[in-house]
């Protein structure tokens, strides 16, 4: 998101980050948002592939690039993310450092 | 904006447009110049040849590398997703990939499809990261043509783009290949059969048992029950079901099995001299029979389930298998392929479950 044309919003909390990443992934799966928790494990409780967390990854990076500049979600970082708890760990993280 | 899906893609960019709409069909066909065993130059001879046509073609990459393209428009590309590099991390790192700006050509409503003979897993990705799935669809599939002579091809889906599939999935697969067979070979109202270990309704593994019951209660298909491996050339059903793994394995069977029967005619033919004076009178009635049989005169295979048209092309094709990928996704957008896909998915749409 260019600079110039970004404007400044109101920080996420945690509840609203959690919230984000739920509804995105329960788009990308084609299931109920009620089906996915912090505790859900991407691979083993929600079925998601590589290819479903890039997905993931693209439509975090797209949504919040219009909140923080330069927002991205380093690759060497994705292999951590095992569950939704620890993509909101991180999303926070990095909302927070930006 | 939701994961997946882009409001501005060609379907969406259509959004109440009717079929054939005339406008997005005069788009060119982004074509990546970069992708496939024989590019650039196999892949710009076929660009020039469908353009000669009256189709009009873009090539997407390095210009440099592209040669004479003989009037050609070019959209620049500086990076190549390999064919050994991993498909989803290839889209990602390579943002000015030929394949990415393929898709995101059609995303943008400056093409009307995409064609690429490239890394297969990369095509896809960049359809489904930058086009976006349809709605209601889980995953994406690849559907191809089963020959059947003398007539229009029967369509094995999903091809290989899936290795492990739901029902809900297979479910979906049937409606799209279904749809697709109308679009692609004007087939009022396919017949769908699903791929097993035998045609009763209690044989096959679970996933087969699950989405045989799926499919027999009504998923808006004409279901036909199951077929078994032994009768898909020629098939009796329009589309046949699979999940990915199955499919694909399948699919190389038969191609294999039918070059092999090929190159065994050959053999006998060069025998002596009564073989090579058979062949003579029996070679112009099997050529054309082995042309419905080449790779290089289907169109290629067809990714079904995203916002847009995206033709598949093997990854040995020569200009002639391009020159008739582009007329296909040419053909495909005229004939409303996405609308069509969109509405079978949703007649039936119940936010089916991934897992």
């Amino acid at each position: 998101m260019p600079a110039e044309t970004h404007t400044e919003q109101a920080p996420l909390d945690r509840q609203q980050v959690f919230e984000l990443i739920r509804d995105q992934l329960a788009d990308i799966l084609e299931t109920d948002p009620s089906r996915i928790s912090e505790g859900s494990s991407f691979s083993e409780d929600l079925d998601a592939d590589s290819l479903a967390l890039i997905e993931l990854v693209e439509a975090l990076e797209e949504e919040l690039g219009e909140r923080t500049v330069g927002f991205r979600i380093d690759d060497e970082d994705l292999e951590d993310l095992r569950t939704v708890r620890d993509a909101v760990d991180y999303v926070v993280a990095k909302l927070g450092a930006g | 904006m939701p994961g997946g899906r882009r409001s501005g893609g060609a379907h969406g960019a259509r959004s109440g447009a009717a079929p054939g709409d005339t406008a997005v069909a005069t788009l060119p066909v982004a074509l990546d110049a970069m992708g496939g065993d024989k590019a650039p130059a196999e892949i710009v001879e076929g660009a020039r040849r469908a353009a000669d046509e009256g189709v009009s073609v873009v090539l997407v990459g390095r210009p440099d590398d592209l040669g004479d393209t003989a009037g050609l428009g070019v959209v620049p590309a500086s990076e190549v997703i390999e064919m050994h590099e991993d498909p989803a991390q290839g889209v990602r790192r390579k943002k000015d990939s030929s394949l990415v700006r393929c898709a995101e050509l059609v995303r943008d409503g400056a093409a009307s499809a995409m064609v690429s003979a490239g890394n297969t897993g990369a095509t896809m990705a960049s359809a489904l990261l930058r086009m976006g799935r349809l709605p209601n669809v889980v995953r994406p599939c690849i559907a191809t043509p089963l020959p059947r002579l003398g007539r229009e091809p029967a369509v094995l889906v999903d091809a290989g783009a899936n290795a492990e599939c739901t029902s809900a999935m297979l479910v979906q697969f049937a409606q799209m290949g279904a749809a697709f067979a109308s679009a692609r070979y004007g087939v009022a109202d396919p017949s769908v059969a699903l791929l097993s270990i035998g045609e009763e309704p209690t044989k096959g593994n679970s996933l087969v048992k699950e989405t045989h019951a799926a499919l027999a209660d009504g998923a808006g298909v004409r279901f036909s029950g199951n077929v078994e491996g032994r009768d898909l050339l020629p098939s009796a059903a329009d589309v046949v079901v699979t999940d990915g793994f199955t499919g694909n394995v399948t699919l190389k069977a038969l191609e294999g099995s039918l070059r092999f029967i090929v190159e065994t005619l050959f053999t006998v033919f060069g025998t002596d001299e009564g073989t090579r004076a058979a062949s003579e009178v029996l070679l112009p009635h099997l050529l054309p029979i082995a042309a419905q049989l080449d790779p290089e005169n289907t169109g290629g295979a067809m990714l079904l389930g995203v916002d847009g048209v995206c033709v598949i092309s093997h990854g040995s094709s020569s200009a002639t298998a391009i020159r008739n990928a582009v007329h296909v996704a040419h053909e495909l957008v005229v004939a409303d392929l996405v609308g069509r896909l969109a509405a079978a998915v949703a007649r039936t749409a119940t936010a089916p479950a991934a897992v």
